[in-house]
């Protein structure tokens, strides 16, 4: 007597469930198609275009930042080290190496919805290409660890997973879809703990 | 048995049609998409300097490095002229419709000595600038935009802290105004 309002009621709740809670789980685990990956870290050139694909869209449309236009600059995000690891706020890291050609570039921690983390303005919480320090050969070294260290520190004051951001302005690559030959900086975990 | 599984398939061919829908659609009505955060600030037609802590909008300075100032502008009525100069060691500026989609952008280096001078302008509205040129946008870059909102970024960069004040200056002393012959 029942079985074809529980049949209709089967339907509709799979369409429903289902639709809605892929739509939020597809804008949750991306910010569209047309990412660029060098190693672990990403970046969305065309993401503020009128280009962008749908995901992108709606991605944006809800997230409400302020991106960065083709000549200002293309910001890269690394979730994980080289390892493919997810970073995590109790661990150090070592960030080795050169950025692609830029003007300037930043690079700061964030956490998993990509809002600087703020350690406290007695720690160095970011670091931009001025005030780095490199070795002769213009490469740089950059630790990421919950404690002090010496030469470049970037303090993380956090709980759990957190991510790396660098953003290069003013920067050739922002336009070029030759980014894949580019070397970005090698995240390397050197330890966990307190150690 | 054979009917639950057609409902199943029904089902999931709804919730394909559904997630098609709702990704599509979603930009509409968000409610918090970036214009409608600018829009929020209440600051038509001038320059509004983000904090570091998300103010009433939800719009902050993200970068550490990067102070951003927001205006939201139309060009219903004429075009939009974006003025700024100072000496900071970067800026740059992107212009958006009220989709977020980017009209154009630049840095200081692509600028006309390195002053930030902008006409964003219809396409009726620029071939009447085209026809007779006025005196005062001689050097001002003419930018096409086929809608009439949008807002604009303008970010300037501070590398050491005593650069601060530079940048809260070239900031302060942008203008994001209507354009009157």
């Amino acid at each position: 007597m029942f079985r074809i309002p529980f049949l209709v009621a089967l339907a509709l709740a799979i369409a429903f469930g289902g639709g809605i809670a892929s739509a939020v789980w597809a804008l949750k685990a991306t910010v569209g198609f047309g990412s660029i990956a060098i190693g672990p870290w990403v970046a969305f050139p065309e993401a503020q275009t009128i280009n962008a694909d749908p995901y992108a869209k709606a991605h944006r449309a809800r997230a409400g930042e302020l991106l960065y236009g083709g000549a200002e600059g293309l910001m890269f995000s690394a979730q994980t080290d080289d390892k493919g690891q997810k970073l995590q706020a109790t661990c150090s890291y070592d960030v080795t190496g050169l950025t692609p050609q830029a003007r300037f570039w930043t690079l700061y921690a964030a956490n998993a919805d990509g809002l600087p983390l703020r350690p406290g303005s007695d720690l160095p919480s970011a670091l931009n290409s001025w005030t780095v320090l490199r070795s002769e050969n213009s490469n740089f070294t950059i630790h990421v660890s919950p404690n002090a260290q010496p030469d470049n520190w970037l303090a993380v004051r956090h709980a759990g997973t957190f991510r790396l951001v660098l953003t290069l302005l003013d920067t050739p690559t922002a336009g070029s879809s030759g980014l894949i030959d580019l070397a970005m900086p090698v995240i390397t975990k050197t330890g966990c703990g307190d150690a | 048995m054979r009917k639950v599984l057609f409902a199943t398939v029904l089902g999931l061919v709804g919730a394909a049609l559904l997630h098609i829908i709702i990704i599509l659609s979603l930009p509409q009505f968000t409610g918090r998409d970036a214009y409608t955060r600018v829009l929020g600030l209440l600051e038509m037609d001038s320059f509004f300097a983000l904090t570091s802590t998300p103010g009433s909008t939800g719009l902050a300075n993200d970068d550490p490095y990067l102070r951003a100032a927001v205006c939201s502008f139309s060009i219903s009525d004429g075009p939009a002229r974006f003025l700024a100069s100072g000496s900071v060691p970067f800026w740059s500026l992107a212009v958006f419709d009220s989709n977020s989609n980017e009209v154009f952008s630049m840095n200081d280096h692509t600028a006309v000595n390195g002053k930030l001078d902008l006409v964003v302008a219809t396409p009726i509205q620029l071939v009447e600038l085209r026809k007779s040129p006025p005196e005062a946008l001689a050097q001002s870059i003419m930018v096409e935009m086929k809608e009439q909102d949008g807002y604009a970024v303008l970010r300037a960069m501070a590398p050491v802290d005593s650069f601060e004040e530079q940048v809260r200056n070239f900031l302060a002393e942008s203008s994001c105004e209507p354009f009157r012959r």
